[in-house]
């Protein structure tokens, strides 16, 4: 089978929007669900990158041990430093309401993009470090590899979030969402359930930012701005978070339209590339979501949800 | 059951709940007192949901002075408040289902118990609970209370609002749910007159100070002024 149709820029580009359906499904976990509006994906994703990078290129580890069990344990640093770090700021924020978790998990994001900037022994500052790849599979091969983790990753979270739907544990979420001080009294603990909520969206937003890592190359602080949380948060929002295909659908007809459809197949000059695509992409990005929350404020798979999961429940 | 000795509690600053002793045994308990006089915070208070500030909370033989709400809730007591008992996004029989995670009996069983009490809210099992009417929604908040399997309910003013026919109906459902299920009951409530028609003692609050505790039966209208400091 010939895979000359898959451009480098086309894999790069589907494992992109990948990543951000990976974590729109994290996102709908914490704010579809449990109404914890986290405004500091990239913090995360940002997090995870750079645990990655610190100690896979800061570490000396002994040629004896290879390329993989470096990186395994790499891996498993920046899951676990994100981990923790989301647990932090979940407790941070959980007497919060929803403005301060907004200011909150955004300055989060701010100070892991600072720490990246002035931190220059270890993050290498505004010019980044090169992290090289642990697998072998020649240059296509190995971002196909990539792309197929990420692509697993995405099959696993969305798998998570359906089971959640269906669980007592998803309506236990939407009710603390709701309604937090008489969630309290259901006996259940509450406040455990948020940290922990907190602290598995953020490790997968952390391993999804220490893949993206391996998969660009590169890793330094262009990469981790505002427009990540942003296209996350309007897939998500455009999606809505009635459904489990809302992450799915909603960063498809975003990122997916935008960065593979139009940048890729439409014929437009090269010179609007640089300056001229990213600024339409935010422009759109932002009309749409207003759009949405005007028209279908449940995003566009909205309504459909409670039809059918009430169906469901009638019958049980 | 529920042993209050001494208890103050309040909210940042100010102390509500004055010293406080209480005994509530299997019975139905009412609190009386006017607006402000603490009963939602005495309630909230049992609740765990309001710290103490000091004094000392018993039920069932433990100490449950410190525990954290979801505690107290799940050793068996459930809560209504006086507002907000429901979770609006969810439907009716998702509010039920919340209920319904501490316990061992099945859900679909305390359901029909549930469903018995209140037709009324089985009909509704698919609307959303944010579009209830304030009657259903105080039903909704009670059965939801009722599927945790509690030993002892505190109610806050759950007729408060209501059209009278539906205020009898209420009354009539505490002492069933009381003598059916063997459920203990504190009731917090402004209408003397019913609430003496269900209860089987009754303390009044005056500014979080309470009363002599009164059996419902020899309360007389002196009594009730004392209580009240009218
Ligand atoms: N969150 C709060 N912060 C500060 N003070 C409060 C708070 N909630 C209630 N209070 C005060 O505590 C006192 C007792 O209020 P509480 O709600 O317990 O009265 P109540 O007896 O339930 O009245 P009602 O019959 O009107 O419901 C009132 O003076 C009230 O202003
Ligand atoms: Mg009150």
């Amino acid at each position: 089978m010939s895979l000359d149709w898959l451009s480098a820029f086309l894999i790069y580009a589907l494992f992109t929007v990948a990543g951000t359906v990976g974590m729109a499904q994290f996102l709908h976990l914490q704010m579809g669900l449990a109404g914890i509006g986290n405004f500091g994906i990239v913090g995360f994703f940002g997090l995870g990158m750079y645990t990655y990078g610190v100690f896979i290129r800061r570490i000396p580890w002994p040629d004896a041990m290879g390329d993989i069990l470096p990186f395994v344990i790499s891996m498993l640093a920046a899951v676990v430093v994100t981990a923790l770090a989301g647990m932090l700021i979940g407790w941070f924020i959980s007497d919060l309401d929803g403005d301060g978790v907004l200011v909150g998990t955004l300055g989060f994001a701010t100070v892991v993009y600072s720490l990246a900037l002035s931190e220059k022994r270890w993050t290498g500052g505004a010019e980044g470090m090169a992290v090289t790849d642990p697998v072998g599979f020649g240059t296509k091969g190995n971002s196909l590899f990539w792309l197929g983790l990420m692509l697993l990753l995405v099959v696993a979270a969305t798998y998570y979030v359906a089971r959640v739907h269906r669980s007592p544990y998803g309506r236990l979420l939407v009710a603390i969402g709701q309604n937090e001080p008489l969630a309290r009294s259901l006996g259940k603990p509450t406040f455990g359930i948020k940290l922990s909520l907190f602290a598995i969206g953020s490790a997968g937003m952390g391993l999804i930012g220490a893949i993206f890592a391996v998969m660009n190359h590169f890793i330094r602080p262009t990469e981790i701005g505002i427009e990540v949380t942003l296209a996350v948060m309007v897939g998500l929002v455009l999606g809505g978070s009635a459904r489990v295909w809302g992450a799915v659908v909603g960063v498809l007809l975003t990122a997916g339209l935008f960065d593979i459809v139009v940048q890729i197949y439409l014929p437009l000059p090269d010179s609007w590339y640089q300056i001229t695509l990213p600024v339409v992409r935010e422009m759109v990005f932002g009309a749409m979501l207003i759009l949405v929350l005007l028209w279908r404020p449940l995003g566009v798979l909205g309504d459909m949800r409670r039809d059918k999961l009430v169906a469901r429940l009638g019958r049980g | 059951m529920l042993d209050a000795k001494g208890i103050c509690s309040g909210y940042r600053g100010v102390t509500v709940i004055k010293s406080l002793d209480l005994s509530v045994g299997r019975e139905v308990f009412a609190v009386l007192g006017a607006n402000g006089a603490g009963k939602s915070t005495l309630l909230a208070t049992l609740a765990r949901l309001i710290p103490l500030m000091s004094g000392e909370l018993w039920f069932q033989g433990e100490d449950i002075s410190r525990v954290p709400s979801w505690v107290s809730a799940a050793r068996g007591i459930g809560y209504v408040p006086q507002e907000k008992g429901i979770f609006p996004g969810l439907t009716v029989l998702e509010n039920l289902y919340v209920g319904a995670m501490i316990g061992s009996r099945s859900r679909e069983d305390r359901l029909d118990e549930v469903i018995e009490l209140f037709p009324d809210i089985g009909e509704r099992r698919n609307q959303l609970a944010g579009t209830l009417s304030g009657g259903e929604s105080r039903m909704v908040a009670c059965g939801r209370a009722l599927m945790q399997d509690p030993r002892l309910l505190l109610l806050d003013e759950p007729t408060a609002g209501l059209a009278p026919k539906y205020v009898d109906s209420f009354f009539d459902k505490i002492r069933e749910i009381h003598r059916t299920r063997d459920v203990s009951i504190i009731l917090a409530e402004q209408n003397a007159t019913k609430a003496l028609e269900v209860a089987d003692r009754v303390v009044v609050l005056s500014l979080g100070e309470a009363s002599a505790i009164m059996d419902a039966a020899d309360v007389t209208t002196e009594k009730l002024k004392e209580g009240y400091r009218i």
